[in-house]
């Protein structure tokens, strides 16, 4: 199992010099390399056959999280540096959950969370998270013209983006830490630390009373691909996080959710997952937004 | 064939090789560093080829070799300096954290890795920092209780 013949590598410094090399090729035929972790997995069984791999190691500017109005994540960084980050706390912390189990270790030294963005994968924790805290995607196009896209709209399906071939991903950013913020995420595997069957995000929004002003869900590992749950986290706005409601909101969400059954779990068994998992992630917010 | 500078092992290599080619097989097959082994085939399942990159634990079959040009590599092969066993290779023959070894260069440069990082971990530290490396023999009893007396011995200045 190895990569069908790559005609070039580069491994430019700078975003316009990545986006000038992409685009001398024809759609598809370059392909950006974050961390690797996934795409290096479709190369060597030739699902994807690029002539062009264009490598964003050495782009600095890709890399690191800056915190002012809000938190922007540059799209080259890792797991690693996510999962440490102490910064990302209250509403944010939820990637900190979710960074800090992608895989393995060795996975977690590469592996960046533009480049689970863009893969898209359907089991994957990164794409969720992002959804359920907010995301806003930063896509820059090979003529300099840059867009903010929501998470929403930029993760369309499993394997699928709103990303045009001719752009690249340089940031994701998310509202700042809030007084009574919030967020969680778990996921369950056949072992520990593998791609989730079933995860769960959880991000609320708490008011002086500690009432619960606004609330997300999001799930993993869904035929579909990462989606919101808004059903069930209507249910969760108004209340203080009690059990009864938690259970109530997660019970919500596994009947309206579309689980595929297949050879890791029946639709019944993904369900009660949601149940499981969703109430003691919920609880996990609420603690965290009053912390 | 594109011209590849990598730092292995101390030892700066300068090699044309094809773009895709794995830095494990650069490795293996042109520096012929066979301590870094391969233990599934290329999914990047077992860990058994896990080397480090500048200083960190990464899958070799994970990278190509240009991804690694103007790096340095360590291999199973640097552990040691002298002929002299690192503490951690020393602590795995003295509580037989093996038994058929083929997992075991994968697991050494991960836990070294790992120990540079979490200098006082618990059991479960260890084992949650070894899910990345599969061993079918041993059961990982004695490869946690090698990591873990390394650490005490790290901690305590010696080696």
């Amino acid at each position: 199992m190895f990569p069908a013949q790559i005609e070039e590598y580069v491994r430019p410094t700078t975003v316009a010099e990545a986006l000038a090399v992409n685009a001398r090729y024809d759609e598809g035929d370059a392909l950006f390399i974050a961390g690797g972790q996934s795409l290096m997995q479709a190369l060597k069984s030739r699902m994807a056959r690029p002539r062009c791999l264009i490598d964003l190691q050495a782009i600095d500017a890709l890399k690191g999280i800056e915190y002012s109005d809000g938190v922007r994540i540059g799209a080259m960084t890792r797991y690693v540096d996510i999962a440490a980050d102490e910064r990302l706390r209250g509403r944010n912390a939820a990637l900190r959950d979710a960074a800090a189990h992608v895989g393995d270790r060795q996975v977690r030294n590469r592996g960046t969370i533009g480049g689970s963005c863009c893969w898209n994968y359907l089991a994957s924790c990164t794409p969720a998270v992002v959804l359920g805290l907010g995301g806003r995607m930063h896509l820059v196009a090979a003529d300099g013209t840059r867009r903010v896209v929501p998470a929403t709209e930029f993760l369309i399906g499993p394997l699928e983006t709103a990303r045009r071939a001719d752009e690249l991903l340089e940031a994701v950013s998310f509202a700042g830490a809030t007084d009574r913020g919030g967020s969680a995420y778990r996921k369950w595997g056949l072992v520990k630390d593998a791609l989730p069957v079933v995860g769960v995000c959880v991000c609320v929004e708490l008011d002086a009373a500690g009432r619960c002003s606004a609330a997300s869900i999001a799930l993993s590992g869904l035929a579909a691909g990462a989606q919101l749950a808004p059903a069930g986290a209507a249910l969760l706005v108004g209340s203080s996080g009690d059990a009864t409601t938690l259970a109530r909101a997660m019970d919500a969400v596994a009947a309206a959710v579309e689980a595929q059954s297949d050879k890791w779990a029946s639709t019944a068994y993904r369900q009660q997952l949601i149940r499981t998992l969703g109430a003691d992630v919920a609880a996990t917010a609420f603690a965290r937004a009053t912390a | 064939m594109q011209t590849v500078r990598i730092t292995v092992n101390g030892t700066q290599y300068e090699e044309a090789v094809p773009p895709r080619m794995l830095l494990v097989d650069f490795l293996r097959e042109r520096l012929a560093l066979t301590g870094t082994h391969v233990g599934c085939t290329y999914e990047g399942v077992c860990g058994a080829c896990t080397v480090h990159l500048d200083g960190e634990a990464v899958k070799s079959c994970m990278l190509l070799a240009v991804q690694a040009d103007g790096h340095a590599v360590t291999t199973v092969e640097g552990l040691s300096s002298n002929g002299d066993l690192s503490v951690l290779q020393q602590s795995f023959r003295e509580h037989h954290g093996l038994q058929c070894g083929f997992c075991t260069p994968g697991i050494l440069m991960n836990m070294t890795d790992f120990l540079a990082r979490h200098p006082e971990p618990s059991d479960d530290d260890i084992r949650h920092g070894l899910i990345g490396n599969l061993c079918r023999c041993t059961g990982y009893v004695h490869i946690v209780k090698a990591v873990r007396e390394a650490a005490k011995t790290l901690a305590g200045g010696a080696g």
